[in-house]
């Protein structure tokens, strides 16, 4: 097991050395830079073109690169054009956000996706499977922003239950000082904060995932040693959930793992309608600053994660099915 | 099925354990506590100074000590030399005292400088307020404003609007509250400029960072800044104008315009301004449990004509275009009355503003004789004009943020088409599309501008030929030596005659099209009360706000 994850860890390097290299190129081929951003509509050429040699702007591309990735090898982010700080502290105090918020999204899709994909399954061509499949549908069309805004006009406006924007004490450490204080406030403040943008998020997942789990269980439903477990006696429910979902999760996880992946991407909108401070935000924003290294930084502390999402993913496989390991 | 036990087990042990920490807790506000008292307090002092209030302190009359604000974006930065963003303005303006500050009529009103005088044109003495402590306890000398001008002027240190000071040739120390700017040449839009927030030269000097610990003389302490999430600000009760009425403000940052709105509906803040989406305004100008205030805002929306494009260097093809288009109905249609018909670039909330100068009124006919009159004119019968064989064709830029400017470009991209121009619309996120703007390379570009506090502001760099952000290339010796001359002129009426010159003369030869003034709305909880509303966004007057249940 140690080998094939430090296989799967120097796997990552040259990934990330791409997609470093890629993402310098992109921003830097798309008109506009930050020294005009940051100069606004006032300034003059000559202002501007100090500010560019101050920044390295005015550097031939490779030897900006070099520059760039030599500083990336010593772990140094650099800092934010427009806001004075270093990157790295940009990533720590936005990633989490979006790490909770795509964490709880996940949960809640799979709370929902789990029983509705078996139940339909089980009764296929039901009207449990029909209405399921119908929400299901649904899920997968609505537009994430529309979605929200009615939440938001439903549960903030109306029924005046959740707030409308903005993020708590986060989750982590809400539940440290309520365990210390005593005080629930804490902990049921950041989950009234949390359920809006995640039930949002996490609509569309629990669509796909629900259709995922629906079909791969339909197919394991009519394996033969299903039917054997049938004729021996045992009872439908240990059937349904020891011999035929524990074998149909494997494309299930898989799903899972890449939906976690879409979720933190696809967060942006949600966080740009629940003013979520996340790091899709921060990503967007500094595109459109043209802040070149808080947006390198972003996208790959985001490619870092994603991968080691798959790296879990792959690690699932093996303990659910030993047969993969030995391969 | 042993070990499904065990595990069961396990789960039903960590539950009531849950169950117990969870029974043992408590559910209390913190944040209400403290209030509570605090409004308490307030009371108890109103109470003291007005007795037929004394027995409201256990009624429902109580004064909330925190006024929610909703902002669209997070600050940049909060240092007031380097602040570019709304946001950060509306920090600062809080937080830090300029040497003047601007009324709601654009007038300069003492702030740390008490008086001013000119010995000659090229001399601003001001008298320094006494008695003035930064938010760590620092008095406020001449020294700080002394060091808040070198720095802004200071090259390397990127400040953003260092052009609007670069008549300033330096700035001397006269003694404790005395300092003296001496100018290069005659200069006067700059009173009006010194609204920029004086920095204690201690810290700055230490090297400690203003941008994220802004420590000023103003109103508001900022206490917290969680990045893209909220600001919240303690009120300084040692301000030199008297201790703010309300504890705290908190800037919420929510970026959506729909869900700004909405948490103002929720009542999960007391208040929203510009920008804002028209269709929200209505809605809450039925709704009785708000108050909507309106007033002309410092901002106007144009398009830009390159006047060295080779159509649209014609003068009288300009005019043409300017005659097609019907600002009414962008005015009403698109903006539901939020922005109002524009004339010039003399904006109706300056002192040198005209009514008088007024463009180009919508007529098609009179669009078709000048097209004509410049040669073009539709020969082939395709409902396009055309001149030696080439037709009449352009391209409208704008940015694709704002929604309603994409609207107005399709709107004349319909009407401009039905005319007999050929019309593309081009849109482009910001950077592309204002980087298109520097360089000159548009045809015409829907764009605005803002904070346009004085005629100088509005007119100098856009029209001057030799200033940075006159992208279409105008080009009148005549303007150049008016907008000259309004800077060396110190006299106000002697001012309005010289601007209002110069912007009959652009808007004669549309060099823009000046097509909405834009209005500044502020929507709030009606329990709000207090606040006067402010042309530049201004949330300085919160500081005499309270909410009153």
């Amino acid at each position: 097991m140690m080998t094939f994850v430090g296989k799967r860890i120097l796997h990552l390097i040259p990934v990330l050395l791409g997609i470093s290299i890629l993402v310098f190129f992109l921003l830097h081929l798309i008109p506009g830079d930050p020294a005009m951003t940051l100069l606004g509509q006032e300034a003059t050429p000559e202002e501007i073109n100090r500010l560019r040699e101050v920044l390295g702007l005015n550097e031939p591309l490779y030897i900006q690169l070099l520059v760039f990735l030599k500083n990336l090898a010593l772990g140094d982010l650099g800092t934010s054009i427009f806001q004075d700080v270093s990157v790295l502290s940009l990533i720590l105090t936005h990633l989490p956000a979006t790490l909770e918020l795509a964490t709880l999204a996940l949960l809640i899709a799979l709370l929902i996706a789990i029983p509705l994909g078996i139940v339909s399954a089980v009764k296929q061509f039901s009207w449990v499977d029909y209405v399921s499949m119908f929400f299901a549908q649904l899920g997968v069309s609505m537009p994430v922003f529309w979605l929200g805004v009615l939440l938001i006009i439903g549960f903030s406006v109306n029924l005046n239950i959740f707030p409308s924007f903005g993020r708590g004490e986060p989750l982590v450490e809400s539940i440290l000082m309520t365990i210390q204080s005593g005080n629930l406030f804490y902990i049921i403040d950041s989950l009234k904060h949390l359920i809006l943008p995640a039930l949002t998020l996490g609509v569309m997942s629990a669509a796909i995932i629900t259709r995922m789990v629906r079909s791969s269980m339909l197919e394991i439903l009519n394996e033969d040693y299903v039917r054997t477990a049938e004729a021996k006696g045992v009872r439908s429910f240990w059937i349904i959930m020891k011999h035929a979902f524990r074998n149909a999760l494997i494309p299930v996880i898989t799903i899972v793992g890449l939906q976690f992946g879409n979720l933190m991407g696809g967060a942006i909108v949600t966080e740009t309608v629940f003013g979520w401070p996340g790091i899709g935000r921060l990503i967007i924003t500094a595109i459109s600053q043209r802040d070149f290294p808080v947006v390198q930084g972003c996208v790959l502390a985001i490619a870092l994660l994603f991968a080691f999402i798959n790296l879990i993913v792959d690690i699932l496989y093996a303990v659910i099915n030993p047969k993969i390991k030995s391969n | 099925m042993k070990k499904r036990n065990i595990f069961s087990k396990w789960l039903l042990c960590l539950g009531l354990l849950v169950l117990i920490v969870v029974a043992g807790c408590s559910y209390e506000d913190p944040e209400s506590e403290s209030a509570g008292s605090n409004s308490d307090q307030n009371e108890g002092e109103e109470a003291g100074s007005d007795n037929s209030t004394s027995n409201s302190k256990s009624s429902s009359n109580s004064v909330a000590n925190k006024i929610n604000v909703g902002l669209d974006v997070d600050a940049g930065t909060m240092d007031p030399r380097l602040s570019r963003d709304t946001s950060a303005k509306r920090v600062v303006e809080i937080v830090y005292d300029g040497l003047i500050r601007l009324n709601a009529n654009l007038e300069p009103q003492p702030s740390l400088a008490t008086d001013w005088e000119n010995p000659d044109a090229t001399t601003w003495i001001f008298t320094l307020r006494e008695g003035v402590t930064f938010h760590d306890g620092e008095p406020f000398t001449a020294e700080d404003v002394k060091y808040t001008f070198d720095t802004i002027l200071d090259p390397d240190f990127k400040a953003p609007y260092a052009s609007l000071y670069k008549p300033i040739d330096s700035v001397e120390v006269i003694d404790e509250t005395h300092v003296q700017f001496n100018l290069k040449e005659p200069y006067a839009p700059l009173l009006t400029y010194l609204d920029v927030g004086i920095i204690p030269k201690h810290v700055a000097e230490k090297g400690d960072s203003l941008s994220s610990n802004p420590i000023g003389t103003g109103p508001y302490k900022m206490i917290e800044w969680k990045k893209n999430s909220k600001i919240t600000f303690e009120a300084n009760k040692e301000y030199w104008g008297g201790e703010p009425t309300t504890g705290k403000i908190v800037y919420n940052i929510i970026p959506d315009n729909t869900t700004r709105v909405a948490a103002l509906e929720s009542g999960d803040i007391d208040f929203v301004h510009s920008p804002l989406s028209p269709q929200d305004i209505s809605r809450i100008k039925a709704n009785k449990d708000f108050k909507v205030v309106e007033t002309q805002g410092l901002g106007f929306t144009y398009l830009n004509f390159n006047t060295e494009h080779e159509i649209l260097s014609d003068v009288k093809v300009r005019q043409g275009i300017a005659h097609l288009i019907n600002k009414e109905v962008i005015s009403e249609d698109i903006y539901q009355n939020m922005d109002k018909p524009g004339k010039s670039p003399l904006i109706p909330a300056s002192w040198a503003y005209s009514d008088e100068i007024t463009g180009f009124e919508f007529d098609k006919e009179k669009a078709k004789k000048l097209f004509a009159d410049a040669g073009w004119t539709d020969t082939n019968n395709d409902g396009v004009l055309d001149k030696n064989g080439k037709n009449l064709s352009i391209t409208l830029s704008t940015h694709s943020e704002d929604p309603n400017r994409i609207q107005i470009v399709e709107y004349l991209q319909n009407v401009f088409t039905n005319n007999g121009i050929e019309t593309e619309v081009l849109t482009n996120e910001w950077p592309t599309f204002s980087t298109s703007l520097m360089e000159g390379n548009f045809d015409i570009g829907l764009v605005g501008w803002l904070n346009l506090v004085g005629p100088d502001r509005s007119m100098y760099n856009q029209f001057h030929s030799e200033s940075g952000s006159n992208y279409g290339g105008y080009d009148n010796a005549r303007v150049d030596e008016l907008l000259e001359e309004g800077r060396r002129v110190l006299d106000q009426s002697k001012r309005t005659e010289i601007y209002q010159e110069a912007a009959q003369i652009v808007t004669e030869e549309v060099a823009y099209d000046v097509l909405l003034y834009q209005g500044y709305i502020a929507m709030y909880n009606k329990d709000l009360q207090g606040f006067d509303i402010h042309p530049t966004g201004s949330l300085y007057g919160l500081k005499d706000a309270k909410i009153t249940k």
